[in-house]
């Protein structure tokens, strides 16, 4: 009966969503471009230039794709690609921006991954209120600081479209009231005591959202320096969405749900 | 009698604020007052010639150069990348200790560049800000994240952090990029142990809030403002003093008519609290990109024969301005370049004379250009010479003014630029003066083909050092500026030379690595600066032990 007043959420695991665009573009580049001596898994470098870990103008790669680089190795692809294969290849390039070149230590956490940057749906004016709201630089307390969705914001929280709460169509009285069920209560053995979500523990880490701050905190905790982590929690939705209106909610809930229902 | 005259001085050099390093580099100016300069002289301007490499480190990230001033505590060298690495160095062997790798989303655009320049260290904790606008703490004992906080979606704000944090009293301090996007600028303290958010200072108040009514419609919400240098910090005022940067869009304010607080100002905050204490405008409603952005160095100077607490700021626009950081209160100002037409001059209270403002739609020569009469590699204060030195710029651009409509965090310019290949007067080019820091008389210039655009270190060996886009780190005599040593180091500067010692013996470090937004600038002007190499390395350099 209740159910639907929780903002529950089964998972926290954002499970990172990669962008068939460039997961097209990968593989024409590992069809045409990695090949031989030329520019190497994953754009490393071979004999031709490394293209991982810089940064290229869109239009400039479609240029030289499309027409080559005239007294280099550097052939022409226009009569074999397509536009759009040129398109994707392009993508995949630009996203080896921020790709490890070669320094051999990976990321110094074994916490969750960033969550991967996906291309916005485009909102019907409809919705653009709603959106907004959601993402509204200017309230230092706002929907994002804490969900990330339609490709921005932090997932401290929930990803709403996948709660069970998001077939409601009341929102203003599921934010307000719900009582989100992944907030703990962890103490630590130093005395130290907040309201967090868990996203990930493994044999000697426990990765946490501290919601005693705005924005929240993720912290890579020793487990060994973790007294508890209590179900019970006098933390409330409530607290965080004070700043917003009853219609300002509906609004915004109007907004989730047609995100969700694209997804 | 005379015993109390000593007193006396003694007691006039304890008040003083001191601002000299000795053994370590603890923060990104040296100490919090960003003078820059060090007390050790071991080496000096009689024996510099003598100085030799000790060890090099390649950090293996060339991209956009290495831009950052080393940290150094206790023996151990911090130092930050491109692509927000770091690396913990055995400060006197250059064995690494570790290195940490900041992971971006998967498929995300860097903006503006992959460049960082700096981190903060302190608790033993180091502290980073990010290509995608995090705040990062890594334990400083093995290189491993404790936390981070997502200070606002990079994404959606079009901004991110390339600064060091200042970090004091447990306070990480950090401004954010973003002043030639539509978005409003802010500083933020978070806590060094946890990364709550403690407080956070808008550049650009909010409606109900003073200052508001210096912005028409809704231009505060997409004004720029962006803190994109590190703060100082006064302990006994309990002050952190920050430039904040352009309005948006840079070259058009056509509808953002008002003096657009706190843009192109000094801010003083209350430590604590993050409140205002005061603030000082330099360039009241900015249409020429003149950021207040770079380094405020504290020093305590008489003016008028009285001693009084100082803030000196250089103006992107080639002004440096000086203030009173008790209250604000305008003291000097004095041109750093000859190239200079924007304005004819200061006025006694600080007032603008004759602005010379871009057109809408007609093109008009500008100097200096948007790359500034200096850029923000920062200046030194040595108190042993009673000189600021600083490099400066003497260049112009072609500017026209375009209307434009903000669109959240996206570019927001309001007009389109060419360097031009002569300047007003003289050639094109760059400079290292000596300057009095109130008064700005010269006592010395050491010109060059290119801009400068390393920072500048002083030390008490009375030893100036710098280095240049030719690959050239060097020293010159503080009093004379003659060059007294050079070494070539295989890539141009653009980073920050810091000195520490280690058991009694002083090392000069230089980051080396040609690169940058300006960097990019360059070849409008000097087409042949395009075949610069870039790099990333830390050069080393001691004098020679003496033979066992």
């Amino acid at each position: 009966m209740r159910l639907w007043l929780a903002i529950a959420l089964a998972s926290y695991a954002l499970v990172a969503q990669p962008d068939p665009a460039i997961a097209r573009g990968d593989k024409l580049f590992a069809q045409g471009c990695s090949v031989g001596y030329c520019h190497g898994a994953g754009g490393s470098a071979a004999r031709s230039p490394r293209l991982r870990g810089r940064a290229f103008d869109r239009d400039y790669l479609i240029k030289v794709i499309r027409n080559g680089i005239p007294n280099t190795a550097m052939p022409a692809w226009g009569d074999r690609l397509t536009d759009a294969d040129i398109g994707d290849l392009t993508g995949y390039i630009q996203s080896l921006a921020t790709a490890p070149i070669n320094v051999a230590a990976g990321p110094s956490t074994d916490g969750p991954a960033a969550p991967a940057i996906e291309k916005p749906i485009d909102i019907p004016a409809e919705f653009q209120n709603g959106r907004d709201l959601f993402f509204d630089l200017t309230r230092e307390t706002r929907c994002s600081v804490c969900h990330r969705l339609n490709g921005f914001g932090t997932p401290a929280g929930p990803d709403i479209t996948k709660s069970a709460a998001i077939k409601v169509t009341d929102g203003p009285q599921v934010l307000r009231f719900g009582r989100p069920r992944g907030v703990r209560t962890i103490v630590l053995k130093n005395g130290e005591r907040f309201a967090g979500t868990t996203i990930e523990r493994n044999a000697s880490l426990t990765h946490v959202y501290d919601l005693n701050s705005n924005p929240p905190v993720l912290r890579h905790l020793q487990n060994t320096d973790i007294q508890s982590m209590q179900r019970q929690t006098n933390w409330r939705h409530r607290s965080v969405v004070r700043g917003y209106t009853v219609e300002d909610l509906q609004s915004i809930w109007n907004y989730v749900r047609f995100i969700a229902a694209k997804k | 009698m005379l015993r109390l005259a000593i007193l006396f001085a003694a007691a006039a050099v304890l008040t003083a604020q001191d601002g000299a390093t000795r053994e370590n580099w603890p923060h990104y100016g040296g100490q919090t007052s960003a003078w820059r300069y060090s007390a050790l002289d071991q080496v000096n301007a009689a024996n510099v010639k003598s100085l030799t490499p000790v060890w090099s480190f390649q950090t293996g990230d060339n991209e956009g150069g290495l831009q950052a001033t080393p940290i150094v505590i206790d023996g151990v060298m911090y130092i930050s990348t491109s692509h927000n690495r770091v690396f913990a160095i055995d400060a006197a062997t250059g064995r690494e200790l570790w290195s940490y790798h900041y992971e971006l989303p998967k498929g995300f655009t860097i903006f503006y560049g992959p460049w960082n320049r700096g981190v903060a260290v302190a608790d033993g904790r180091v502290f980073m800000g990010t290509l995608d606008n995090h705040v990062v703490a890594i334990d400083a004992k093995n290189g491993r994240q404790l936390w981070k906080v997502n200070v606002e979606d990079a994404n959606q704000c079009g901004c991110n952090i390339t600064a060091a944090p200042l970090v004091v009293k447990g306070k990480v301090i950090v401004g954010v990029t973003g002043g030639d996007s539509a978005h409003r600028g802010y500083i933020n303290a978070f806590d060094a142990r946890t990364g709550r958010q403690l407080w956070r200072f808008w550049t650009i108040p909010g409606p109900g809030e003073k200052g508001h009514e210096t912005w028409t419609g809704d231009s505060w919400k997409f004004g720029g403002g962006a803190a994109w240098m590190t703060g100082s910090f006064d302990a006994e005022l309990n002050l952190t003093y920050w430039s904040v940067g352009n309005p948006a869009a840079d070259f058009w304010g056509g509808n953002r008519k008002g003096d657009n607080l706190y843009t192109d100002s000094v801010v003083a905050l209350d430590l604590d609290t993050g409140k205002l204490k005061w603030h000082y405008q330099q360039v009241p409603h900015d249409v020429w990109d003149w950021d207040t952005a770079y380094e405020n160095v504290l020093l305590d100077l008489p003016v008028n024969g009285r001693q009084r607490k100082l803030l000196l700021n250089v103006n992107k626009g080639g002004y440096t301005f000086v203030v009173d950081r008790v209250n604000g209160e305008f003291v000097a100002a004095w041109p750093l370049v000859n190239n200079l037409n924007w304005i004819t001059g200061v006025g006694p209270k600080g007032e603008l004379l004759g602005r010379n403002e871009p057109v809408v739609g007609k093109s008009k020569i500008i100097c200096p250009s948007i790359g500034g009469g200096r850029s923000w590699n920062q200046g030194a204060w040595s108190p042993r010479t009673g000189m600021f030195y600083s490099t400066g710029i003497e260049w112009c651009e072609d500017v026209v003014a375009v209307p434009e409509t903000p669109k959240e965090g996206q570019v927001y310019f309001g007009g389109t630029f060419k360097l031009t290949h002569k300047p007003l007067k003289g050639e094109a080019g760059g400079h290292l003066g000596a300057y009095d820091p109130v008064t700005g008389k010269r006592a010395w210039l050491y010109e060059y083909k290119y801009p400068l655009l390393a920072s500048v270190l002083a030390t008490a060996g009375d030893v100036i050092f710098t280095g240049d886009a030719d690959g050239f780190f060097f020293a010159l005599d503080a009093k004379s500026g003659k060059k007294l040593w050079s070494f070539q180091t295989g890539s141009g500067h653009r980073g920050s030379a810091v000195t520490y010692s280690v058991n009694g013996r002083q090392f000069v470090a230089t980051p080396t690595g040609w690169g940058s937004a300006l960097a990019g600038l360059l070849p409008q002007i000097w087409p042949e600066t395009e075949r610069l190499r870039s790099g990333s390395a830390v050069f080393v350099f001691a004098l020679p032990e003496p033979a066992k």
